[in-house]
C-alpha cells in the first residue's frame, strides 16, 4: 500500500471515517481542533453528519444519542474540554452506549497549556466521571498506530458495548509521519440500535441481556475485556535487570533509549503498553523473575501510570522497586531517558513503590 | 537515518521546507517524521521543524523530536540556538543574508553560508527561498533524483490548491540543486 505523509489529527479521523464513523459532534479546542476541522468537510462528503455543537456537554450528549440510534459516533477534545465530557461518559458507560472519544492530550491541570503531555492518564483509565466504570483506552505511539487503532475502535466498542478512548498527545496530533491508510470497511450490523419500532434499543438490551442486574454484567464485561485486550510491544524482558515502561510518544522514545542502552551493554528491557486500560499485566509475566527494578517514563508531573506499573509488578510477583521519571510537559529525549535509567542502575534514584 | 532541522522566523517558510522533503520521502516509500514548533503568530517569532528520514523502507524512526541532528538550516541568527541539538561535526547551513559570518560556531561544525534570498530573487521567486533551502538539502544528501523531487513538490502544492506557483517553485528548486 502507498505511504503518505499525514498529520496526526487528520490521519486519525480519516481512519475513523474509513472504519465506519458516520457521526461527529464536538467543540473545538487546541490541540485537537484539526480533527474537527477535517471532519467538517469530510463527513458530509461520505454521507455522514458533522455537528459543531454549542459546547462540550451538548456534543457528548449528541454523540450518545447518535450511538443509541446505531451511528458510529465520535467526539474529540483536549484538556478542560475532556473534563466537561465526563458526566456524559459516565451516562454512556452505565447504559452500554458504544462510541469513541479522541483525547489529544495537552499538558496541565486547570487550563493547562497547549504543550504536549500525558496528564489525562488517570482520567481516562480510571473512568473520569462519577460512578464506577472503565473505558477501553488505546495508547498510540506512532501515526500508523493512531490510524490502525481508530480504524478498529468501533469494532471493539460495539463488541463489548463500552466507550473507547484514543489517548493521543498534542505532539502526536500535530506532527506528520508517513503512514499506510486502510481501505473503507462496512460496519457489522447492530441488533440493539433504536429503529423506531419501539422493540429495540438500549433499554430492551439492558433488560434482555443483563437479566436485570446491569452492574453484575458490566463487571463481567470488564473482566472479559481485561482477558482479551492485552496488548503491548516488548523488548528484551527475559534477561532484563531493569524494565522500562512507557506509553505513547514517551514510550516510543524510551524504546529507542532502551535499544541504545543494550548496545552499551546494560541489561535493560522495555514494555510499551498499546492499551492502558486494560493494562497489559500479562506483559509483566514475561519479565525476568529476578528483575531489579521497573522504571516508569511518563509526561505527567507527579506520576500516574507508575501506579499501574507497581500493581502489575505485584500481580505477577515481580517483587522489585518501581522508579518514576515524570517529565512534565513535552516529551523526554532519548538521552534524557537513557541518563535516568543509568542513574537508577547506579543506585542514585529513590523508588516510588 | 537523517535528522535535519529547519529554523527561522515565522513567515520564512521553514516549516514548509521540511514538509516538502518529508512528503517526498513518504512518496518514495521511506519512513519520515515532521515535527513542528512555532508560536501563535503567523509572522515573526521563532519557528522550526525537525524532520527524520529513514535510509530505506525497513528502517523505523524512534524518537520524532529534535535531539541529535545531522544538519541545521538556520534562516536567522536566533536559529543558531539549535546547534545544541546537533551532533558533533554536524553541518550548519546559514542564510548569509541574516546570519553574521563572525558568529562563534563550534570548532567541529561544518559551516556553510548560502544567500538563500538572493538565489531565490534571481529566479524571480523571493518567497521561494525555503524551496531553495529544501532543494539544497535534497542535493547535499542525495536523497532523491531531481525529477522525482520536483514532481513530488508540484504534487504537494497541487494537493494544497496552490499549483499555479509550480513553475516558479520548480525554478527555485532547480536553483537550489545547482548550489551543491
Amino acid at each position: 500500500m502507498e505511504k503518505k505523509l499525514w498529520k496526526g489529527n487528520e490521519a486519525v479521523v480519516e481512519a475513523a471515517v474509513r472504519g465506519g464513523c458516520n457521526f461527529f459532534a464536538g467543540y473545538p479546542i487546541t490541540p485537537s481542533t484539526e480533527a474537527l476541522e477535517y471532519l467538517s468537510w469530510r463527513l458530509p462528503e461520505v454521507g455522514g453528519v458533522f455537528v459543531q455543537a454549542e459546547n462540550e456537554i451538548a456534543s457528548i450528549n449528541m454523540v450518545t444519542g447518535a450511538s443509541v440510534c446505531g451511528a458510529r459516533a465520535l467526539t474529540a477534545t483536549s484538556g478542560p474540554g475532556g473534563s466537561l465530557k465526563c458526566e456524559g461518559l459516565s451516562y454512556a458507560s452505565r447504559n452500554a452506549v458504544p462510541f469513541v472519544l479522541l483525547n489529544v492530550q495537552r499538558w496541565g491541570t486547570g487550563l493547562g497549556t497547549l504543550d504536549s503531555g500525558q496528564t489525562d492518564y488517570f482520567k481516562e483509565t480510571k473512568g473520569g466521571g462519577h460512578g464506577d466504570y472503565r473505558n477501553i483506552v488505546f495508547a498510540p505511539a506512532s501515526m500508523q498506530e493512531l490510524v490502525d487503532m481508530a480504524y478498529e475502535a468501533w469494532d471493539v466498542a460495539e463488541k463489548y458495548r463500552v466507550v473507547v478512548t484514543i489517548l493521543s498527545e498534542a505532539y502526536l496530533g500535530q506532527m506528520m509521519e508517513s503512514v499506510e491508510m486502510p481501505e473503507f470497511k462496512k460496519p457489522a450490523e447492530r441488533d440493539w440500535a433504536l429503529d423506531g419500532t419501539g422493540k429495540k434499543g438500549i433499554g430492551a438490551y439492558s433488560r434482555a441481556i443483563r437479566g436485570g442486574d446491569g452492574t453484575k454484567v458490566l463487571g463481567q464485561t470488564y473482566e472479559t475485556i481485561k482477558e482479551e485486550m492485552q496488548r503491548w510491544e516488548e523488548y528484551g524482558l527475559e534477561d532484563a535487570d531493569y524494565v522500562v515502561v512507557g506509553f505513547g510518544l514517551p514510550g516510543r522514545i524510551s524504546m529507542e533509549a532502551v535499544h541504545k542502552l543494550r548496545e552499551e551493554g546494560y541489561k535493560v528491557g522495555m514494555i510499551r503498553p498499546k492499551l492502558v486500560w486494560p493494562y497489559p499485566v500479562k506483559a509483566f509475566e514475561k519479565v525476568n523473575p529476578n528483575v531489579k527494578g521497573f522504571i516508569s517514563i511518563e509526561s505527567s508531573d507527579f506520576g500516574q501510570m507508575v501506579e499501574d506499573v507497581a500493581l502489575a509488578a505485584k500481580k505477577t510477583k515481580r517483587n522489585a522497586p518501581v522508579y518514576l521519571y515524570a517529565h512534565g510537559k513535552g516529551v523526554p529525549g532519548v538521552s534524557t531517558v537513557a541518563e535516568f535509567c543509568k542513574s537508577v542502575m547506579n543506585g542514585e534514584e529513590k523508588e516510588v513503590f | 537515518m537523517k535528522e535535519i532541522i529547519f529554523a527561522g522566523f515565522g513567515g520564512q517558510g521553514v516549516l514548509t521546507s521540511g514538509l516538502v522533503i518529508a512528503y517526498t520521502a513518504a512518496r518514495a516509500g521511506l519512513n519520515a517524521t515532521w515535527m513542528p514548533a512555532y508560536g501563535p503568530t503567523m509572522r515573526g517569532g521563532k519557528a522550526n521543524c525537525v524532520i527524520k528520514i529513514s535510509d530505506d523502507e525497513n528502517e523505523t524512526i524512534g524518537s520524532p523530536i529534535m535531539e541529535n541532528a545531522d544538519c541545521l538550516v538556520a534562516m536567522n541568527e536566533p536559529s543558531l540556538d539549535y546547534i545544541s541539538f546537533c551532533k558533533k561535526g554536524a553541518s550548519i547551513i546559514c542564510n548569509a543574508a541574516a546570519v553574521p559570518k563572525d558568529h562563534k560556531f563550534p570548532e567541529d561544525a561544518e559551516v556553510t553560508f548560502v544567500d538563500f534570498p538572493e538565489v531565490a530573487r534571481k529566479v524571480n521567486n523571493e518567497k521561494g527561498m525555503n524551496i531553495v533551502a529544501a532543494a539544497y538539502i535534497i542535493k547535499k544528501y542525495n536523497m532523491f533524483s531531481d525529477d522525482f523531487a520536483i514532481e513530488s513538490m508540484c504534487k504537494f502544492w497541487e494537493e494544497k490548491g496552490k499549483a499555479n506557483f509550480n513553475e516558479l517553485n520548480t525554478a527555485a528548486m532547480k536553483a537550489g540543486f545547482e548550489l551543491v
